[in-house]
């Protein structure tokens, strides 16, 4: 195991070869290992500027090529620092350069909860994993634009239902401050850094503990949670299905017939 | 109750060919006659029984992991907005699940067969089905690279593989058995493939492509699915593929097959600069094949975005394409590839798929036996099939489209001296009548008493394409669902399952290997009943010839 970090951390000890590489350099180095896979002449100080050197980096190389079967795994380190999805991009890109010489592939390590599933879910529905746009009546997507935590800093929304997550503890100040200013409804089994910022906290059953539900691995293979205990609270989905009754009771603003938008804008 | 009066009428099962006859409705069936209700005056207009698509991929994980790769391509599709009777969704490439339902009814269409679904994610493809409003559905569970199934086939262990498939195929809640490129799925975990019949698959020592596809033909026969194996052969795409297809079809020896997607192995000449049409020698040998159906496959110029469980290809096309390139393994059962790609008339490979595709439609000589496909999304999207249909209709318009072509392209196919034009008869033959009796569904793809209510009346348009585009009324399961161009409903649509009888014991052979070699407990695998919406158990039945 090849561990890659700008700093020590614990999973040290779990690899046998740590990289230690310069922060926010990680394109840099990615871009280097698709040229040294390809035995194209790099810049010395190129690869200077990434912390690490030719012969490091020309053994990963090595050893990647060799082995039977590589995988990367990458988390937020990659896809939330300067770069951000230029430097997924330049990993995936690599992994598939790679199948060239032997089986590579990537795969995201994915944060908490059952994000995957949102992400599934959101795709067969909309097209899209996040950061989608329903107000003009159709899909439209836009990380940036779109969303979450821009919308809440650029103070976009005038009110939130926040589920199976915890923004309040993981959002840039000025996000969580809007969060405390709109009306947030907020469901969760316990009280958690959103909640107490929450106007409305619905306490609901904990899904996969006292709730039933599907849960998402991260390589998008769905597990059945089957409740053990027996919860007084209600589930998040019972909840919402009657949010969406009460919601279906008030008088229908949309139109009758159907209409397509032939060209998005 | 309903009643559809004085329409030329298509129903091929009955030998109906355009003579005017009342249609009957009640509820849900069509019935002999009725009393009252709704009335339907479909004078000079066109009454069809709904269509059925034999082989397309809507739903799962392919699928959705297409559907994350094109953003750019529902960015410019077209968007269906929110409204009282629909949900929001997006159409294109690969449209989203409820768009699916929309488009799939928009132009006629009431049953769609899902052809490949991996045990290990079937939870997933049955959630998205759900979400396919309208329609009725089945799928076909993926096996030929299925390791411990492969390693009993080795073994000479049939008995055993027999109780296992029938295992298998209840756990995913499938209608059907889907082998796609026997062996070759599993030695690409490998980085390998399995090209030739007779060769031993890597990883194996005497197991080989050509004693899979017998195995499983043979043990999908004696549990008597109605559906037969949905085949798809090894060395898709390739240049000279025609040998390994026929070689294919030789070792079945009798047995049934369903072909998917001929189009795809029936090809000739030695590298990609000397590909060549071989539609006319495939269409010959199949013709004489009474225990084979096929689905074409067919390709129209365009856009689209390939997915296969085939990875070995689509690392191919990658690299031919240099284009975006996702891939997915699915433990030791399967995987998949997905390209997106463009289909160019000036490319010379593109246009022998483009006549090969329509060649085996006007050359098979039985319509109840090819049924038209594009292997949705890979050759194009599902709701081109109405530009098909004119291809097929109209020879003046397929060879002006000729022209596009290259002369160098002309000199690969066949196309140009093809005469043959499809009737309306026929063409309700093979978008309706004929998947229905392949998929072994009594009461779909006609118009009898008894059948199901799934009934699409047209505006007769010299436009063909138009006319098959956009019917004026569909009705499905007996309840109106697309008026004047609107969608007015969308129901719930079934999904077809079947139930083949198998040993209990087979779970103490498959529960130590399972918990050896998978990465989730045993009693998680299976697919729960709840979880499928509105499930209709099928018979099996005897196959024995």
């Amino acid at each position: 195991m090849v561990l890659v970090d700008i700093r020590e951390t614990k999973s040290v000890k779990a690899s046998d070869i740590f990289l230690q590489i310069r922060p926010g350099k990680d394109f840099e180095v990615i871009t280097i290992l698709r040229a040294l896979v390809k035995e194209q002449p790099v810049d010395e100080s190129q690869v200077q500027e990434t912390g690490l050197t030719l012969e490091q980096l020309q053994d990963f190389v090595d050893r990647m090529k060799k082995a039977k079967f590589g995988v990367f795994f990458f988390g937020m380190g990659l896809s939330m620092t300067r770069g951000k999805h230029m430097n997924s991009a330049a990993l995936l890109t690599l992994a598939a350069e790679l199948n060239a010489f032997t089986k590579f592939v990537a795969m995201p390590m994915r944060g908490h909860g059952n994000v995957t599933g949102a992400d599934v879910i959101m795709r067969w529905q909309t097209g899209y994993p996040f950061a989608i746009q329903f107000g003009r009546g159709y899909p439209r997507y836009n990380p940036g634009e779109f969303s979450t935590v821009d919308l809440l800093v650029r103070g976009d929304v005038d009110a939130a239902l926040i589920l199976g997550a915890d923004p309040g503890a993981t959002m840039p100040q000025p996000a969580i401050d809007h969060l405390a200013r709109i009306p947030t409804i907020c469901l969760d089994p316990k009280v958690t850094h959103t909640s107490r910022l929450s106007r409305v906290h619905i306490t609901t059953a904990a899904t996969g503990i006292s709730a039933p539900g599907t849960g998402y691995r991260m390589d998008e293979v769905p597990l059945p949670l089957r409740p053990a205990l027996k919860s007084p609270y209600p589930t998040d989905e019972q909840v919402v299905r009657r949010i969406h009754e009460a919601v279906l009771k008030k008088p229908d603003w949309l139109q009758q017939g159907n209409r397509m938008a032939l060209n998005q804008v | 109750m309903l009643r559809i009066t004085g329409g030329k009428v298509y129903d091929p099962l009955h030998g109906i060919d355009g003579q005017i006859r009342d249609i009957c409705i009640h509820d849900g069936k069509v019935v002999d006659s009725v009393d009252g209700g709704r009335t339907i005056d479909a004078s000079g207009m066109v009454v069809f029984p709904g269509g059925v698509d034999v082989h397309t991929h809507v739903a799962g994980g392919s699928i959705n992991f297409a559907r994350a790769m094109t953003p750019e391509d529902h960015r410019r599709t077209v968007a269906f907005i929110r409204s009282q009777t629909t949900r929001s969704g997006l159409g294109g490439m690969a449209p989203t699940t409820f768009a699916t339902g929309y488009l799939y009814a928009g132009m006629g269409w009431t049953t769609v067969n899902e052809a490949a679904v991996p045990i290990l994610s079937a939870k997933h493809t049955h959630e998205e089905l759900r979400d396919v409003p309208i329609v009725d559905k089945s799928c076909c569970v993926l096996m030929a690279n299925n390791e411990i199934l492969l390693d009993l086939l080795e073994q000479g262990e049939m008995e055993r593989a027999r109780h296992l498939v029938a295992w298998q195929i209840w756990a995913a809640k499938a209608y059907g058995v889907k082998a796609v490129n026997p062996g070759g799925v599993a030695a690409w975990k490998w980085g390998n493939d399995a090209k030739q019949m007779a060769e031993t698959v890597p990883g194996y020592t005497s197991l080989t492509p050509a004693k899979i596809v017998t195995g499983l033909a043979q043990i999908i026969d004696e549990l008597g699915l109605p559906h037969p194996i949905h085949l798809h052969c090894n060395n898709l795409g390739a240049p000279g593929n025609i040998s390994t297809t026929l070689e294919t079809m030789k070792s079945l020896d009798g047995r049934r097959a369903h072909m998917a997607h001929l189009q795809y192995h029936s090809y000739g000449g030695d590298d990609w600069s000397t590909m060549r049409s071989e539609a006319p020698a495939m269409a010959e040998y199949f013709n004489q094949q009474k225990n084979l159906t096929c689905d074409a496959g067919a390709v129209l110029f365009g856009d689209t975005v390939t997915i296969t469980a085939d990875g070995p290809w689509q690392h191919l096309l990658y690299k031919l394409t240099g284009r975006k390139w996702g891939n997915l393994d699915v433990e030791n059962e399967t995987g998949c590839g997905i390209v997106p790609y463009t289909y160019r008339p000036s490319n010379l490979v593109n246009a022998v798929q483009w006549a090969v595709g329509l060649e085996l439609l006007l050359l098979i000589d039985d319509p109840w036996r090819i049924f038209l496909t594009t292997d949705h999304p890979n050759g194009a999207c599902f709701w081109r099939y109405p530009e098909i249909i004119q291809l097929l209709m109209c020879r003046d318009f397929r060879q002006e489209c000729v022209t596009q072509l290259s002369e160098k392209a002309r000199e690969r196919v066949h196309l140009p001296d093809i005469d043959r034009e499809y009737s309306r008869f026929e063409i309700a033959i093979i978008t309706s009548a004929g998947p229905a009796k392949a998929l072994g569904m009594p009461n779909k793809g006609h118009l009898g008493a008894g059948a199901d209510a799934d009934v699409v009346v047209y505006d007769e348009d010299e436009d063909i394409a138009r006319m098959f585009g956009h019917p004026r009324y569909v009705i499905k399961g007996g309840e109106i669902v697309i008026e004047e161009g609107d969608i007015r409903a969308t129901p719930e649509g079934r999904e077809f399952l079947v139930q083949p009888s198998f040993d209990r014991e087979i779970e103490d052979f498959l529960r130590p290997l399972f918990e050896e070699t998978y990465t989730m407990s045993f009693e998680n695998y299976p697919v729960e009943m709840h979880r499928i919406e509105r499930p209709e158990i099928s018979e099996c039945i005897d196959v024995s010839t």
